[in-house]
């Protein structure tokens, strides 16, 4: 199961993870438009900000090491675009403001998503004035990725157990084959989620 | 392209989640209006099935690897509504799950990614699919249209940046813009690959008797179109203004800077454009854009062959 | 006495045209347990989905399935999938929401239960199949066997009358497969289970249905038919262990 990746430790018990998800989701929340407002020159905002994280994420008990290997899979994404910034006239101070900024966003929002469940959040979606057919559509979503990460695996272990040619062509093509089987069975496996839907009484 | 937090200012943030908000609304209304509640799980399903399939890479050069996107994929396969609402539910997951792409900038990358993306994309594979008939012109529309979706939301994308002060139209438009000519080559690609492939295991499922439910009509069209105006007005009109303006500038540009054209046709890859003051680089990449878009729909003509040939003949249009 | 269930002449072919059922007739009694048994493509699936009003054919002016005396129609249809519970063979297709809690509700939630009652009725369902404390858990983090378990608590937090079960022990391994065998027997309702592990039938089923290419090919009570050696062969199943040194008389 390769895809525990994925939220492995949304569930794991901690004083983090007992706050009730309103509670955490309205803080981070305010959290990231504070960071977002205020200019830099608030240091104290931004400090403080980066303390409550540190602490957060020792509190949390999630392993310190998956949490920067997360933080570090994001950041070329800032980054990437922080360069631009960097290369044109009066650019450093820019760059520098805009990286604290998203870098905090950033770890406040994967602490979030790493100690709140996302069944919770759906739950706590629920009760907010979101549209229920795309709590449906989201809450299935969540639920099938899983099933499908499983299915494309299989499926590529199949192939790659019978294939001995590596040029990319060929990657391409099989790849390519491999997402739209994974779409058919998509669509196979809704029909029977719908019949099992109705046989439980779903209207 | 997910534009995470930090980037976007006040302003920005608010008139994309607004506009989002419509087109979302406004899909997902039309969604809840005409499917039958059987076609509820496969919504959800669709999402998790694009979530998976941005999740497989494919290889490009010197170890660099890209992946689908999907909007116009689904926009061929479900109709436009039901890809802004599978291409939203994607990025939501894609948000609280992983961090990918920014809390408050979810707005901005809905309004690029699923609204533009498979709007801009369905009406470019709709004209061009009533321009040439029969299977070929199917596919070509398929390719071109996956395309310039991926071109223009990298635009719009641009445009929030810049419009945010955070990075000048001169630097980020031509690097956006040229890095997603070539990514959209791949998008064009694995869409029309990943089509011909459903066409030959299951053709029914794009049987457009079965795809009635998911059409869109011309009112949703309209919203979709009135928003991606007001935002091109919003986003990328500001700085036009920026570019040399007039015919004749064009014609001088032509004959001038014809040397920074061709370079950035050849090796747009390299961030060249970065660097500030070359000439004109936004007229320069808006040039190379045409050029590139005829290039590619000869492209995409000449590959719809070889998808043709090989898949059966049967047309769903 | 009325039967649990009756079918009569019920004959069904899919969009493709293949004929899966063809004129089938029983009666199951109330508390009885019923085997369905018979090779891959027999129609063993079609004829459970029909159990529960599943199929659109059914909702014809001309019913064919009876539950409790009543025929299975459009206007009977909420009823019938509250006094039928069906299990799917794949657990994933059943189990469709987030967590373990919202997939035990489901069903009563749909059938409109007093959400003060809701937390205690999940929470006795999961004690009955043994998985007390799993409310919060998702469905990606459990094993084969869990699922199974929690697709069956689903079923059972509606009060079924009957349970019709597709494969129930496929893809479980040994242990797993025990505690499903030990919990059926537990539950006194009616059942139907269809499966290819002819020793869960000899297991649970006094009475068995042999079912090939849609028609009722042999039918009788368990020990006996499944001890008919030349008979099992004959429709691609096969004698078990268990009955080794039974002959049939």
């Amino acid at each position: 199961m390769r895809h525990d990746f994925i939220d492995r430790f949304s569930r794991i018990d901690s004083p983090i993870h007992r706050i009730a998800t309103s509670v955490k989701v309205l803080a981070a929340f305010i959290a990231v438009i504070g960071a977002i407002i205020l200019p830099i020159s608030f240091l104290w905002y931004f400090l403080f900000h980066g303390f409550i994280l540190i602490v957060a994420a020792f509190v949390s008990r999630i392993p310190k090491l998956f949490l920067v290997k997360r933080l570090l899979l994001m950041e070329p994404f800032v980054l990437g675009i922080s360069v631009l910034v960097l290369f044109q006239p009066g650019g450093i101070g820019t760059f520098i403001n805009v990286v604290i900024k998203s870098t905090l966003c950033l770890s406040t929002m994967l602490l979030l998503s790493n100690t709140t469940p996302f069944s919770e959040l759906l739950s706590f979606l629920k009760k907010l004035y979101i549209p229920g057919l795309l709590v449906t559509i989201l809450a299935l979503m969540y639920r099938y990725l899983f099933v499908l990460i499983d299915e494309a695996e299989k499926m590529q272990r199949a192939r790659e157990s019978r294939t001995f040619t590596r040029n990319n062509s060929q990657i391409w093509k099989t790849r390519a084959i491999l997402i739209a089987q994974l779409f058919v069975r998509s669509t196979e496996r809704a029909e029977r989620i719908y019949l099992a839907m109705l046989a439980r009484g779903w209207k | 392209m997910h534009i995470p937090d930090g980037f976007l200012d006040a302003k920005t943030i608010i008139s994309t989640t607004v506009f989002s908000a419509v087109g979302f609304g406004t899909a997902l209304h039309r969604l809840k209006n005409t499917i039958l509640p059987r076609q509820i799980p496969l919504i959800g399903l669709t999402a998790a099935f694009i979530f998976v399939a941005q999740m497989l890479n494919f290889p490009v050069v010197a170890g660099t690897s890209g992946h689908l996107i999907g909007s116009v994929l689904i926009a061929v396969l479900l109709g436009p509504s039901a890809a802004v609402v599978v291409m939203t539910s994607v990025l939501i997951v894609q948000c609280f799950l992983f961090a990918d792409g920014g809390v408050l900038a979810l707005g901005a990358n809905i309004f690029n990614m699923a609204i533009i993306g498979s709007f801009i994309g369905y009406s470019i594979f709709r004209i061009v699919s009533k321009i040439i008939p029969g299977r070929r012109g199917w596919f070509t529309a398929i390719i071109f249209a996956a395309w310039c979706s991926t071109v223009i939301a990298s635009i719009f994308c641009a445009g929030e940046l810049a419009w945010s002060g955070i990075v000048r139209w001169n630097a980020a438009f031509p690097v956006m813009a040229n890095v997603h000519m070539l990514i959209g080559i791949g998008e064009g690609l694995i869409t029309a690959l990943v089509i011909a492939a459903v066409l030959k295991t299951r053709a029914d499922l794009l049987d457009t008797d079965k795809l009635n439910g998911f059409n869109s009509r011309h009112r949703e069209l309209i919203i979709y179109g009135a928003i991606t105006a007001i935002g091109l007005l919003l986003f990328v009109s500001p700085f036009v203004s920026q570019w040399p303006d007039g015919l004749e500038k064009t014609a001088a540009l032509l004959g001038f800077e014809s040397k920074t054209l061709d370079y950035s046709l050849v090796s747009s890859p390299i961030f060249d454009y970065k660097l500030p003051g070359i000439g004109s680089p936004a007229l320069a990449t808006s040039l190379a854009g045409l050029i590139g878009a005829v290039i590619v729909f000869i492209l995409a003509y000449m590959i719809s062959k070889i998808l043709v040939s090989k898949s059966d003949e049967r047309i769903p249009t | 006495m009325i039967p649990a269930l009756k079918i009569n002449n019920l004959s069904f072919k899919y969009h493709d045209g293949t004929e899966a059922l063809r004129g089938i007739s029983l009666d199951i009694k109330e508390g009885e347990c019923v085997g369905l048994i018979g090779p891959n493509g027999a129609g063993k699936s079609t004829l459970l989905l029909h159990m529960n009003g599943l199929l659109p054919e059914i909702k014809t002016d001309n019913p064919s399935v009876f539950v409790n005396g009543k025929p299975v129609n459009s206007k009977s249809l909420e009823l019938i999938h509250r006094t039928v519970g069906l299990l799917f063979q794949d657990p994933d297709d059943q189990l469709f929401c987030p967590t373990v809690f919202e997939d035990v509700a489901f069903g009563p939630q749909q059938f409109g239960i007093n959400e003060n009652d809701l937390l205690n009725h999940v929470g006795n369902v999961l004690k009955m199949v043994g998985l007390s404390g799993f409310e919060k858990r998702s469905p990606h983090h459990l094993s084969g066997g869990e699922k199974q378990r929690v697709c069956l608590a689903g079923i059972l937090s509606c009060n079924p009358k009957i349970l019709a079960l597709d494969e129930p022990t496929k893809n479980l391994d040994p242990r797993g497969r025990r505690e499903l065998i030990k919990l059926l027997k537990t539950i006194p309702t009616t059942k139907i289970i269809a499966s290819h592990d002819l020793e869960l039938i000899v297991e649970l089923c006094d009475r068995t249905i042999v079912l090939d290419q849609g028609i009722i090919a042999a039918e009788g009570r368990t020990i006996e038919l499944l001890a008919d050696e030349r008979l099992m062969l004959e429709h691609g199943l096969e004698k078990p262990h268990s009955l080794k040194h039974r002959h049939p008389h």
